[in-house]
């Protein structure tokens, strides 16, 4: 289980002094599927760059099997919106990237990291660099990358954000394959309140800066969720009242702050 | 061209277009060069300077003949091309390093670089007879030289290109646990190598401009002494013999080596975005 428990986070810069998070608790059951939604600045990539250790939280804390953590840890791996992926390596080492930094051997990360390129269906461009590659192919090897390390949480950051709705679609049925497969807690956010409905176990909506937690949706439905049902539209429904209400508060804040900014 | 022209953006048209636009600024260059070239033999011709001091083309092309035959274009050639390699190695092996630790470290960053910009823009001629003083003449203070007048570059390149590596390759490697020396192996060095061969280019431009005039100050060998010694002869068309021959080897390899390793790294990977 991941808990999260009284987390702030204030960003501190010499213009300006920004509260992102204040009073986030939050319990994540193992083989979760839960999505953070809210509206644009509202914290969403602070709380899972906090849940990745990438930067420490203000205040409060965050505990992963009932131990506490700090800093990046090889039970998380993380996948970003822009992909990250290393232009200078191949897409096998971009793969293999994460056990070779466990200092795993170059034949077993090889063996691998070819298994979850045959999983996400590239294993034809294991050679290639990833500049030849469709975005939403170069998001398969990122997600085959995380994978790789078999870790037990993974934290996706708007990682079909960048991509078309076509490409979209195939990703999210391909993540949930792989997901139902290899049952990992899964941390993801996202802009898209279809996306949500459609991934998740439990949706958290966030508000407006600075980012509480406003409500949680859970969603028992079965997968493979039928979008077009009059029950789904329901929750289409829901969630777009609880998420507009911020949005147009994120919207007055940020004309608030170009006011003072002009 | 017209942009009336512009069709469909098909790739086998554009790319046949491209070709001919090469093929025609290839002729404009070389035409150039034949006029150059034409203008030289009419200056001589016409009797505008006096014979002694000024070549014509054929002469210089005997002379080349000359110093091929008896062994010292490839002798004195031998020596720079070597002095040459030798102080841009030293200022790749000790310049990249320390480029990466001032990239990555803004309290190295305060501490060195108001020394390294105060030292930078001393010309590296300035520093020959120092050199000489230290290491005597010949080739210990020649590649000195080229070393000290070159490093910088390598430096300040290398710096600029771990500063502006995106932070997300950095969150990567964390991610993952990557140890220091995996993350500067792996992700720094190459991610900043676009930066890094752009330094070294200009170390092995600047160690190339220098080096002739180090070797006529303090060496006894190499293309700069050929031209200097020259002098002593009334041969300016060995003079110009070792010129040309500077301007061809300075050509083939800003030419050959570093666009032949951009194309195996950078271009390969995607990275190259800017055309020199
Ligand atoms: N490094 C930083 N320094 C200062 N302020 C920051 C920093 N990173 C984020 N912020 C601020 O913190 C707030 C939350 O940012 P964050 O990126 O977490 O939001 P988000 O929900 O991911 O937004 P988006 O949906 O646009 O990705 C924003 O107001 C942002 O301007
Ligand atoms: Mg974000």
């Amino acid at each position: 289980m991941l808990r999260v428990e009284g987390l702030h986070k204030r960003y501190v810069t010499d213009e300006a002094e920004v509260t992102a998070l204040t009073d986030i608790r939050l319990d994540i059951a193992d083989g979760e599927f839960v999505s953070l939604l809210g509206p644009s600045g509202c914290g969403k990539s602070t709380l899972l760059k906090i849940m990745a250790g990438l930067i420490p939280a203000s205040s409060g804390s965050m505990a992963i099997q009932g131990k506490e953590v700090r800093g990046p840890g090889p039970e998380r791996a993380m996948v970003f919106q822009d992909y990250a992926l290393f232009p200078w390596m191949t897409v096998l080492d971009n793969v293999g990237f994460g056990l070779e930094a466990r200092g795993v051997g170059k034949a077993k990360r090889t063996g691998t990291a070819m298994e979850l390129l045959h999983a996400v269906g590239l294993q034809e461009f294991a050679g290639r660099f990833p500049h030849h590659l469709s975005g939403g192919m170069k998001q398969r090897v990122s997600i085959a990358r995380a994978f790789a390390v078999d870790p037990a949480i993974l934290l996706m950051d708007e990682p079909f954000g960048a991509l078309d709705a076509q490409t979209r679609q195939g990703l999210q049925d391909e993540l949930l394959r792989i997901w139902t497969a290899r049952r990992k807690t899964v941390v993801f956010v996202t802009h898209s309140i279809e996306e949500a409905i459609y991934l998740s176990d439990r949706i958290v909506v966030m508000t407006a800066r600075p980012g509480r937690i406003k409500t949680i949706i859970t969603l028992p439905e079965p997968r493979p969720r039928d979008m077009a049902t009059s029950e789904m539209s329901a929750r289409q429904r829901e969630v777009r009242a609880v998420l507009g209400e911020e949005i147009s508060r994120a919207a007055a804040l940020e004309q608030a702050d170009m006011m003072a900014a002009g | 061209m017209s942009i009336a022209q512009t069709g469909p953006a098909v790739a086998l048209p554009q790319r046949r277009r491209r070709r001919r636009g090469l093929s025609r600024d290839t002729m404009l260059g070389g035409g150039t060069i034949i006029a150059f070239i034409l203008v030289w033999e009419a200056v001589y011709r016409l009797g505008l300077m006096p014979t002694w001091a000024f070549p014509s083309p054929w002469k210089v092309v005997l002379a080349f003949a000359e110093l091929i035959e008896d062994g010292r274009l490839l002798e004195n050639t031998g020596a720079s091309v070597l002095r040459q390699l030798c102080g841009v190695v030293l200022a790749a092996v000790a310049g990249i390093p320390v480029g990466l630790v001032l990239g990555a470290s803004s309290t190295i960053r305060a501490a060195l670089l108001p020394l390294f910009r105060l030292i930078y823009p001393i010309p590296g001629i300035a520093w020959i007879p120092l050199a000489i003083l230290w290491f005597g003449i010949g080739f210990k203070s020649t590649v000195f030289v080229i070393f000290f007048s070159g490093i910088w570059s390598v430096i300040f390149n290398t710096m600029t290109g771990v500063q502006t590596l995106s932070g997300q390759y950095t969150d990567v490697a964390r991610v993952y646990g990557a140890s220091r020396w995996l993350y500067t192996r792996r992700v720094l060095i190459p991610g900043s190598l676009p930066f890094i061969i752009t330094g070294l280019r200009l170390t092995y431009g600047v160690g190339w401009r220098v080096i002739v005039g180090a070797e006529m100050i303090s060496s006894i060998t190499g293309l700069g002494f050929l031209i200097d010694d020259a002098r002593w002869q009334l041969r300016p068309d060995v003079m110009i013999c070792g010129m040309i021959t500077i301007a061809m080897i300075g050509w083939v390899s800003e030419n050959w080596f570093f666009d032949w390793v951009e194309r195996r790294t950078v271009e390969r990977w995607g990275m190259k975005t800017s055309n020199a």
